[in-house]
């Protein structure tokens, strides 16, 4: 009898919580714009975290970091490294079609090759993909690629659907989209919000847990952090590093730091004086205390940076070290060559302010003419692109643990961004990243890579500053969820409890 | 009939105005520096990628022909695509006219009854503690920055008190109401004092009319006076200044939706012009332009119907 | 005329901030650019009155300071619009016709344009800094002179003071600078004041948005951005800048509330 009476009211209890769970939703607040939802043509900040929710991979990453199988259900890579067959599981699209190979070649296609694909480095090593049969892809690498199975999970290789995207054309993104992940959208307010809905057809069974959720544009950080308190969002993604503290003393909120891949840094233009001269780089690098600026900036949250690399890449080498602060011998080295009094402009976007007070405070005191120019985000990629700049302050991140995408970012001077836009090329690192994207055995890669960092930070293709987790609020009611260093949300594992 | 002919005379000569808008709005945004595709497609695109893009849209025509391209499109009704959302202009607007309208309408709303109590109440007692009061409010309202102010009253009502929301719009009505008082009250501090001051001097003229005098002298009390005959003789200039203010009203949102994070226009202007979405701007700027000038045909309008002696 | 204390008050107000703009060095505690890692983020006390800020600059030598940029915005600020706006208001209006047309024309194209996209816009064009808000400010912001002087001028036209000087032959010129001019410019003066008060709240907004002057410029626009993320943790930051904005605007708001009271420009 009593017995029985425990297990109704635990039938009541998780009916009632299934039901709550039907009409919760979790609210997350983000200063990044969902501007579009096509996975292949932006990635901007924003859309990457929203292309998690709509559109599944080939490949995932689970909760404890590893790559499993996402869509496809297994593969098969050949001995020589060119082919990887990969076997897709019996899954749908949120319209009720099935997700077949055809549509994940035409996914992969577009992210590879299409002209309007943002970001097509990953996949550049694809020479073809064939379709073998309705649920098997077959791909033919031109050379090796140590990564490539892991950039099957970055954010532009989610699987859309072929008929839609063929018969709608840009549209498809724009109203109802089709949805392979585990949300589908429901409305879509551009500038204001994306409302998701779970997709009954998410090939994960059960997920995702909570029903609705809803990505809301907050640029305003204050007005984040009180709606959090308040109650009116779940989650506010990107906490400013000074309200940490005032979140965390408040009952049923909290801010948890989250492993990254970020790394700030100065990028100097290789180009053009002063920053050609590699005294000058050497000066700029003596004259900064990184450790101070670092606790200043972030109040202690972050990790003073010692490489060219993030701390948390693969092959990062924690051995290497830029030349240590002593603004002494950076004057000393400015007299020598007679550079006292060297002009610098730093070109700035309200986002660096206060770094950039930092770094004119402390080049001035060596013997730089520093002088700030205030560009809005628009203008500054204008500049950047264009190298008409001397010295600016930035940040970026890396969508996988590998660091070949990284490099082909930030430091190899022939891989399209012309390292970060400083224009540094330097031919044996731009040698050593093809060597390594194509090298198998992960010592020689992990060499490959060492010599790199030992390059860059030896002619200081950039002054790196420091590494920072990812710093979001979160209601204790929602359990389950992070942001991954990928800039993904695990939101469809995600739940919502009561108190 | 001549009030059809007036309307219309108006809506004509409103035509020049709005292409002159729209003239001095794509040259402006045209001169602006900063490429819109780059801030599309993010960091990682190729020079490629964005010159393919920019000739899709026709960025890189000569100015001119990209104003005549818009205007032909503007003839039939089509006032673009947003460059950063791929939607419809139209369809952004529509979005986010009506929380601005909301805005602007409920500041109104609550303007309305401290204006009407502290001009009537100053005016029946000139140089009084109601004078005082709105030459302070006039001086405070004047000098104190809406930015500085949001920050301080969110601190204070939407933290410490927690009396309201801090930023949004709401999705019901009495949502609505409360995530817009912070911004309507912030608004409220300068427009209270000049309306204030325009009904209390139409008063002041009114009340030393003849037939005002005349009419107490015949018996007729005070009040009645002046709720029959004063009041509403002074509404008037107050109604014309109405218009101005409409206007000053949508100018006023651009900042005061930004610092309280409103989904209105003023929001959409000023995420649109740092974002280069160059249609956008077009169509937003075109909206305020249209608004004001119908407020300001509306209240003429209105004027006519109110006071016989004013014409058309 | 009798001086109301209100007026007395905003001129007081108004010549103290002048004071302490040019006085700025010996005033201030602590070099208003100096950064301090061992002092950041410190609460108002005897070291540092009102603070110090992220970088640890002393909050009450930066407001110090920020008055001289105040006053540099505001003061030069509305000089191009006015005398633009005067001219083309008392030419329109005292010889009518086409002038007339042409310059109404202009005016009521930027009538409905919100004025602060406008100058965000221009801005944009030429770039973020001051000499750029101030090129923003004399495009745009001359049409309310213009439609003050104007509406003077018409009246003026017609007075009999004018046309006596007219049927005696001097020229048009003259009658505007001797007679025009100097009849008009109690309404414009009023409106400068308030103008003064707009130029520099426009500024500050520009410097807030991260449009204006460039860091590290004691700015108070930008102080009150940079403390904007510190309002819970260090609310000085913002706070004191903010305050001494409004002690400037309210100096010349009443100053000009005074004045036209004095003038009987309104009532």
């Amino acid at each position: 009898m009593y017995n029985r009476r425990i297990i109704t009211a635990a039938a009541v209890l998780a009916l009632s919580g299934t039901i709550l769970m039907a009409q919760e939703t979790i609210r997350i607040a983000s200063p990044y714009k969902v501007t579009v939802l096509d996975p292949i043509v932006s990635a901007g900040g924003g859309n990457i975290e929203a292309y998690g929710l709509l559109y599944s991979r080939l490949m995932r990453t689970d909760k404890n970091g590893n790559l499993v199988p996402g869509l496809a259900e297994r593969y098969e890579i050949s001995e020589d490294g060119l082919t990887y067959t990969f076997h897709l599981r019996d899954a749908k699209f949120s319209d009720g079609t099935p997700i077949t190979a055809d549509d994940a070649a035409f996914s992969l296609n577009r992210a590879a090759k299409d002209e309007n694909s943002a970001y097509p480095a990953g996949f550049a090593p694809i020479a073809e993909i064939a379709v073998l049969d309705e649920r098997t892809l077959q791909w033919t690498l031109k050379h090796p690629s140590a990564p490539i199975l892991a950039n099957l999970d970055i954010f532009n290789a989610g699987i859309v659907s072929k008929d839609d995207v063929e018969e709608r054309g840009e549209d498809a993104f724009v109203t109802n989209p089709v949805s392979s992940g585990p949300y589908m959208v429901k409305e879509w307010k551009p500038n204001d919000r994306l409302s998701l809905t779970a997709n009954p057809n998410f090939w994960r069974e059960g997920l995702p847990r909570v029903e609705n959720a809803e990505l809301i544009e907050v640029s305003d950080a204050n007005a984040r952090a009180t709606m959090l308190m308040a109650g009116e969002i779940e989650v506010d993604r990107t906490v400013p590093w000074p309200q940490i503290e005032e979140i965390n003393n408040t009952d049923g909120v909290s801010v948890k730091l989250e492993p990254s891949t970020v790394l700030y840094l100065v990028l100097p233009n290789h180009t053009r004086p002063p920053f050609d001269n590699l005294t000058v780089r050497q000066a700029a690098t003596m004259a900064l205390d990184r450790a101070a600026i670092t606790k200043a900036v972030t109040l202690g949250h972050a990790e003073v940076a010692n490489s060219t690399f993030s701390n948390a890449l693969k092959f990062y080498d924690p051995s290497i070290s830029m030349p240590a602060y002593d603004p002494a011998a950076a004057r000393k080295l400015l007299e020598d060559d007679d550079l006292v009094g060297t002009e610098i402009t730093m070109m700035i976007t309200p986002a660096t302010e206060q770094i950039a007070t930092l770094l004119k405070a402390q080049w001035d005191a060596v013997g730089f003419k520093t002088t700030v120019e205030r560009v809005d985000a628009g203008l500054w990629w204008s500049k950047m692109a264009n190298a008409d700049y001397d010295v600016t302050s930035s940040w970026y991140f890396n969508e996988t643990d590998d660091p070949d995408l990284a490099i082909r970012w930030a430091l190899c001077g022939t891989c399209g961004s012309h390292s970060y836009y400083t224009r540094y090329n330097n031919e044996e690192v731009n040698e050593l990243t093809e060597e390594a994207l194509r090298e198998g055995d992960e010592e020689k890669r992990a060499g490959l890579y060492r010599r790199i960092q030992e390059i860059t930070v030896s002619e200081i293709a950039q002054i790196p500053l420091y590494y920072t987790p990812y710093a979001n609020g979160y209601s204790d009611r929602v359990k389950g969820l992070s942001l991954t260093p990928a800039l993904q949300w695990t939101l469809e594992e995600a739940e919502l409890t009561d108190g | 009939m001549k009030t059809f002919r007036f309307i219309a005379l108006r809506l004509a000569q409103a035509i020049p105005v709005l292409l002159g808008v729209s003239l001095i709005t794509f040259v402006l945004m045209a001169a602006t520096p900063g490429d819109p595709i780059r801030l599309l497609v993010g960091d990682r695109a190729s020079p490629e990628t964005i010159a393919m893009i920019r000739d899709r849209y026709g960025l890189d025509d000569p100015i001119l022909f990209q104003y005549f391209t818009y205007l032909k499109n503007l003839m039939v009704g089509d006032i673009g695509v947003s460059l950063r959302y791929r939607v419809p202009v139209s369809q952004l607007i529509a979005q986010h006219y009506p929380v601005t309208l909301f805005l602007v309408l409920y500041t109104i709303v609550l303007t309305l009854p401290p204006v009407i109590v502290l001009a009537v109440w100053s005016a029946k007692r000139q140089n009084g503690m109601a004078d005082q009061i709105i030459r302070m409010m006039g001086v405070l309202g004047l000098a104190v920055p809406v930015f500085w102010l949001a920050l301080i009253l969110t601190r204070l009502f939407g933290v410490k008190l927690g009396w309201f929301p801090v930023s949004g719009f709401g999705d019901t009505m009495p949502g609505h109401l409360l995530h817009l008082f912070l911004p309507a009250l912030s608004t409220m501090i300068w427009v209270v004092p000049i309306l204030v001051r325009t009904l209390r001097s139409a008063l002041l003229i009114e009340m030393n009319r003849d037939y005002a005098l005349t009419g107490m002298s015949k018996g007729l009390g005070a009040r009645q006076v002046f709720r029959t005959h004063v009041f509403p003789n002074s509404i008037l200039p107050t109604l014309n200044l109405f218009a101005v203010i409409v206007a000053y009203l949508l100018g006023g949102s651009v900042i005061v939706e930004t610092v309280y994070a409103v989904p209105g226009m003023g929001k959409l202007m000023i995420d649109s012009i740092l974002a280069r979405d160059y249609f956008v701007v077009q169509g937003a700027t075109l909206v305020f332009a249209l608004t004001t000038l119908l407020v300001m045909l509306a209240v003429d309008l209105l004027s006519a119907l109110i006071d016989p002696r004013v014409t058309l | 005329m009798k001086l109301s204390p209100m007026f007395v008050t905003g001129v007081a107000l108004v010549v103290l901030w002048c004071v302490i703009a040019l006085v700025a060095p010996k005033l201030a505690t602590h070099d208003p650019y100096a950064i301090d890692f061992a002092a950041i983020l410190q609460p108002p006390g005897a070291e540092h009155w009102f603070g110090t800020d992220n970088v640890g600059r002393d909050t009450y030598s930066r407001v110090i300071f920020g008055a001289r940029l105040a006053l540099y915005i505001g003061l030069l600020g509305v000089i191009a619009p006015m005398l633009i706006g005067m001219t083309v208001g008392l030419v329109a209006g005292y010889f009518g016709g086409w002038i007339d047309v042409v310059a109404m024309r202009l005016v009521d194209i930027t009538v409905p344009f919100p004025f602060f996209v406008l100058v965000l816009s221009i801005v944009a064009v030429l770039g973020p800094g001051i000499e750029n808000y101030f090129i923003a400010l004399a495009l745009v912001g001359w049409v309310g002179y213009a439609r003050l002087a104007r509406a003077e001028a018409l009246v003026l036209r017609r007075a009999e003071f004018v046309l006596a000087a007219r049927t005696m032959g001097f020229s048009s010129g003259y009658i505007l600078l001797r007679h025009v001019l100097p009849n008009s410019l109690s309404s414009i003066v009023v409106y400068l004041m308030t103008d003064v008060t707009l130029v520099i709240l426009f500024g500050a907004a520009l410097g807030f948005l991260g449009m204006g002057v460039s860091p590290p410029a004691a700015e108070w626009g930008v102080m009150i951005a940079e403390g904007q993320t510190y309002i819970s943790s260090a609310w000085w930051i913002s706070f004191f800048p903010g305050l001494a904005m409004v002690l400037i605007g309210v100096g010349f708001a009443l100053i000009g509330d005074g004045l036209a009271r004095m003038l009987r420009i309104e009532r």
